[in-house]
């Protein structure tokens, strides 16, 4: 069984697109320049009804502020990966902006609220790497 | 502060009626709404001819991959009124989460401006025959679901773990704490002959044993699918006085929404509590009745952390403390403050805000039976997170 592979749209495929040359880039408000994630139909800091969203890259560097330990899937794909888990991050780039995605380091990896964290990407067969986590070894106090 | 809300106390539940719950009943689940809609006109002393409204919110909460069929896996408000032969003047369905005090407003509304004399309130819930609930055999993620789906974030138990965790790392609690509200659920089921968990109580223990799905949450911090019907006629104060139940009147409402664009079931914990807050001051300002004289709080809880949230969203208790008052303060059997006097979603099985609802009806009314509180005046039934659903608060005289 597949993992859910992206299938984009007008709305993300540069998201995808740099993805897949391991970059992570958000959309950027033409109007009030703030970043939103996901892109809305408006902007949901400035309410533009013609936001004009660009892609760019950001830095991924970020701040746990929780996580799961998943021991069973609803998504037949991830079966095989049972234990894994996934971390709820506070990206650094722009407070309150928030994304999740799996943390590599394996399903026993002490975590603490706040520990630090970077922004890797997961390969897949059949389609573009998919953005995920792994803790920031260069932070003060890494383990 | 605000307004009154205009049809405060103008607005009155009169009779109700409940199938029992089942994980599957053998007939379809439109057949079972009829029959408990039926029964609850007859309760509240009226026949089908006396009845011009219908309201309910139909969702089928499932994130798995079920077709949708009216009548059969849900029932909507047309569908009901059509099939007991009734032409309403006034018929329509509410379409977020928080269904039952989504479907309260609209009643109310309705009622209090004339749009209808009397409502059937009705909800069904499904839980289809094959296959596990909320698994989903998606291999292509489009729309919404490519910001998580790909990631392995999916579904409700990922959804309610991510606050549930970070408010256990917080406030630095355990989630063993959670076994004192899932034994006082299942205690409060165990009395109640149509819920699913009748005579099954637990104890702390069997919680500790359960298996864990979605760090914290574990099975037991789940609802169990069901398939089961309530029914609730509502009518004018006026005329609610003429029928034969005491009438229980609708106070007031609060709903909540969220405050940010999100990933799909992305819910932060301080998303969930700002609109809890939020809730709070609305029903006060609505009702002019302040949150610490509510003495039949029933909180939701079809996943356990719920229960924490709208404790200290609405001040029932501080905020951080939830994990550490539930230990002792929420025996309604020993005086406690009685949250899940209905048994709730944990006790009852996945109906979905009804037993919250039901219990309000049923202690304000005196028709609680052997359960029957000894304080039973003023009701608040929680359906939902807060930041998607919403309360109604009920009174056993008119404000
Ligand atoms: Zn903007």
């Amino acid at each position: 069984m597949h993992k859910p592979v992206p299938v984009p749209d007008p709305t993300s495929e540069a998201y995808w697109a740099a993805a897949a040359e391991h970059r992570l880039a958000l959309a950027r408000c033409g109007h009030c320049g703030r970043l939103t994630h996901p892109p809305d139909v408006v902007c949901p800091h400035c309410l533009s009804t013609d936001p004009g969203f660009t892609f760019e890259p950001v830095d991924g560097r970020g701040t746990v502020r929780s996580w799961t330990v998943l021991r069973d899937s609803f998504l037949p794909g991830f079966a095989e990966d049972i234990p894994f888990v996934l971390v709820d991050v506070e990206l650094d780039v722009q407070a309150d902006l928030r994304l999740i995605g799996r943390l590599v380091d394996g399903p026993d990896t002490p975590l603490r609220l706040g520990d630090r964290v970077v922004t890797v990407f997961d390969a897949r067969d059949d389609g573009p790497p998919v953005p995920a986590f792994s803790l920031d070894p260069t932070a003060e106090g890494a383990r | 502060m605000s307004d009154r809300f205009a049809a405060r106390s103008q607005v009155a539940v009169v009779g109700y009626a409940h199938s029992p719950v089942r994980r599957h009943h053998d007939v379809p689940l439109g057949a079972l709404a009829l029959d408990t809609a039926l029964a609850a006109i007859a309760d509240a002393g009226l026949t089908k001819d006396d009845i011009d409204g219908f309201t309910t919110g139909s969702l089928l909460p499932t994130s798995g991959g079920h077709a949708s069929v009216d009548g059969v896996s849900v029932v909507t408000a047309n569908w009901l009124a059509e099939h007991l032969g009734v032409n309403p003047r006034f018929c329509a369905g509410f379409q977020g989460f928080g269904q039952i005090p989504g479907s309260v407003t609209m009643a109310v509304n309705a009622l209090a401006t004339g749009a209808a004399d009397y409502v059937v309130l009705h909800r069904a819930l499904h839980n289809p025959p094959r296959g596990r609930y909320h698994a989903n055999p998606m291999t292509r993620a489009a729309g919404p679901m490519q910001w998580v789906a790909p990631q392995g974030y999916f579904g409700p138990l990922s959804m309610i773990a991510l606050p549930y965790n970070e408010y256990l790392q917080r406030f630095s609690a355990s989630r063993d704490a959670m076994a004192a509200v899932l034994v006082e659920a299942r205690a409060n089921g165990a009395r109640i002959p149509w819920s699913y968990w009748h005579e099954k109580p637990i104890t702390p223990q069997d919680y500790l044993d359960a298996r864990v799905i979605a760090e914290p949450i574990g099975v037991l911090d789940c609802d169990i699918p069901v398939d089961g019907v309530a029914a609730f006629v509502l009518t004018r104060a006026d005329r609610a006085r003429d029928l034969p139940h005491k009438p229980v009147y609708v106070a007031g409402y609060a709903m909540g929404s969220p405050k940010r664009t999100r990933l799909p079931t992305h819910w932060p914990l301080d998303d969930i509590m700002e609109a809890g807050f939020e809730i709070r001051r609305r029903l006060e300002d609505a009702t002019g009745v302040t949150v610490d004289v509510i003495d039949v709080p029933q909180l939701y809880d079809g996943f356990s952390p719920f229960v924490y949230f709208w404790l200290e969203s609405l001040g029932l208790c501080p905020v951080g403390e939830a994990h550490r008052f539930v230990q002792e303060g929420i025996d309604a059997a020993a005086g406690g403050l009685p949250i899940l006097s209905g048994g709730g979603a944990l006790g009852n099985g996945r109906m979905h805000g009804v037993p919250q609802m039901l219990e309000c009806y049923l202690q304000l009314s005196q028709r609680a039976g052997d359960r029957q509180l000894a304080s039973a005046t003023v009701g608040l039934a929680c359906h939902s997170s807060p930041h998607f659903g919403g309360a109604v608060m009920y009174t056993a005289e008119p404000l």
